[in-house]
């Protein structure tokens, strides 16, 4: 088992007129090796199940085990050993004002000492440029270039390859490719699959496209209202099609979900 | 009209200044942290290290002592904006204000004369330079170590992770990072920096004195901007060096316009030494409006 979260209960805004219990008690087991897919509507708790696991807030009940640690109270950078994020805004996840290279050596140490020896290895632009070659977008000509000068989709690639550089144990995706146009999304999406296969990783990605959640998930979880009210793995997964999960939303009472849902 | 001696005197000020200017940098630029500690730490150096000096420290070894102290300030203000969420503007202004009691207690008064003492320059003296020349070879080269230390610094790890800090939190801590750590680290270190330049500054002029540090974060500011449209690109990351350079001598081109301006006569009407700070406030509000202008007028 990769990562158990055990009732996890999150509220924002507790004690006032605005609170908002935004993880009810979310039980779920993630094995090694799977690739999940969570959708829900807005505000359903996909990105606070998210950042309950990247432990960008602590919760208010319940834990969180990542393989043997109990990280239910340890902080985001400690977490981060673990850990390799993607987030929704392409700019998120690079330094603007940092060169590629300086950008990935940055990665190269995620969860490691950092001291006194020189950032950029030069031993490491081999590998760096390898990593990019991948990418087929020629940045590998472009180490020395700020990263403020790409472009989003290019600088989500970037970000997917940062997040991978030293080996995860869980993959955190969340909508990583909602902000990108058609085509970009497409191209980081075959990215994400290359990555995860080469890698084995186990990965937990937010989509808002059942889709792709079907084509990509060898588990699919749907949310609402802060629950799981929906848990599909392995063979069964395959005889999923977007109809039956449409079903299953009406069945909850989701309407305005699935009305949005059709138009991807 | 702006004499050899005025020149001499500015361009020995724009470098003394400048390790000062360089310290307001690391956090304004490279932390986006805008710290008035400063105000308070450079009288602080002063008042530490004229104080060993007159216990008789040698005046090198007496700015390790400033250097330790100026951290010390900068690490409280960097604490209080980390562990107890209080905005970095107040955080600083909280330090800056409680230095002043500090400041007046580590010199047993307002300030401190240091008559007939050695300081950093005077073995430059002794070998038969004159004074006019002593001085600024000497805060040049300090100028120089600290500028090229910066450099380095900020090419190592630590100071890689310091600048992603600066430019973009959320990547830095999904890679491990603790921001709060070098936030601390980097609002230290700029005031070490800047303890350093008040210790020479009260060796430079012969005396500490508590209200020495008034307008220093809006002087470096103005050496910042000053050199950033004269010398080089406003940028952080890889650009650095180029950065470190352009605020140095920043702060010299800075030094150089103030005595200009000082030197100015129309009729009855001259400047004083006390409308620097207007004179300086309005320089830098004019460079922080400039970029705006130009959109507006390209529109």
């Amino acid at each position: 088992m990769m990562l158990r979260l055990n009732g996890v209960r999150k509220y924002f805004g507790r004690g006032t007129i605005n609170e908002v219990l935004a993880l009810d008690g979310v039980t779920l087991d993630i094995e090694k090796g799977e690739f999940v897919c969570v959708i829900g509507s807005n505000g359903a708790g996909k990105s606070t199940l998210m950042n309950s696991i990247a432990g960008t807030f602590f919760p208010d009940e319940g834990s969180v085990v990542l393989q043997d640690n109990a990280i239910t109270n340890w902080p985001e950078h400690k977490r981060a050993k673990f850990i390799g994020r993607v987030f929704q805004d392409p700019l998120s996840g690079t330094s603007a004002n940092m060169t590629i290279e300086e950008n990935m050596a940055i990665a190269m140490l995620r969860g490691k000492r950092r001291g006194l020896s020189r950032g950029v290895k030069p031993a490491h632009r081999e590998l760096f440029q390898n990593r990019l070659k991948k990418l087929e977008l020629g940045l590998e000509n472009r180490l020395h270039d700020r990263v403020g000068l790409l472009s989003g989709g290019q600088r989500q690639a970037l970000t997917m390859l940062m997040a991978t550089l030293v080996r995860p144990d869980i993959l955190l995706l969340d909508e990583h490719t909602a902000a990108l146009d058609p085509k970009t999304a497409e191209l980081i999406l075959s990215l994400t699959r290359e990555l995860v296969e080469e890698l084995s990783l186990t990965t937990l990605m937010i989509t808002h496209n059942m889709h792709h959640a079907l084509a990509f998930g060898s588990r699919v979880i749907m949310m609402h209202r802060g629950r799981v009210i929906f848990d599909v793995r392995g063979e069964k997964v395959k005889s999923l099609t977007v109809d039956t999960l449409l079903e299953s939303f009406h069945s909850v009472g989701i309407a305005e979900f699935s009305d949005r849902m059709l138009l991807v | 009209m702006i004499t050899w001696y005025a020149v001499s005197g500015a361009i020995e000020q724009g470098l003394v200044y400048g390790m000062m200017s360089l310290g307001v940098f690391m956090t304004f630029r490279l932390l986006d942290f805008p710290d008035l500690t400063v105000d308070g730490s450079l009288p602080l150096g002063a008042a530490v290290g004229s104080v060993c000096l007159a216990q008789g420290m040698p005046p090198f070894l007496a700015l390790i002592p400033a250097a330790f102290a100026g951290f010390l300030a900068g690490s409280v203000t960097g604490i209080l904006n980390t562990k107890f969420n209080i905005l970095h503007l107040l955080a600083s202004i909280l330090t800056m204000t409680a230095l002043y009691s500090v400041n007046i207690r580590i010199m047993g008064g307002p300030n401190l004369p240091l008559l007939g003492l050695p300081f950093v320059f005077s073995p430059l003296i002794e070998m038969g330079i004159t004074p006019f020349l002593a001085s600024p070879i000497v805060f040049g080269g300090f100028a120089m170590v600290a500028g090229a230390l910066l450099f380095w610094f900020m090419q190592t790890e630590t100071g890689q992770a310091l600048i992603a800090t600066g430019d973009n939190p959320k990547m830095i801590k999904s890679m491990g990072v603790n921001t709060h750590s070098m936030i601390i680290l980097g609002v230290g270190l700029s005031n070490a920096m800047v303890a350093v330049s008040g210790a020479l500054i009260a060796q430079n002029q012969g005396a500490a004195d508590v209200n020495m540090g008034v307008g220093t974060i809006v002087a470096g500011l103005a050496s910042i901007v000053v050199g950033e449209t004269l010398f080089g690109s406003r940028a952080g990351g890889s650009s650095v060096g180029r950065c470190v350079v352009a605020v140095v001598l920043g702060s010299v081109v800075y030094r150089l316009a103030i005595a200009f301006a000082l030197g100015i006569k129309v009729g009855e009407f001259s400047f004083q030494p006390s409308d620097l700070n207007l004179i300086t406030s309005i320089l830098v509000v004019f460079a922080l409006i400039l970029p705006q202008l130009q959109k507006r007028l390209r529109k």
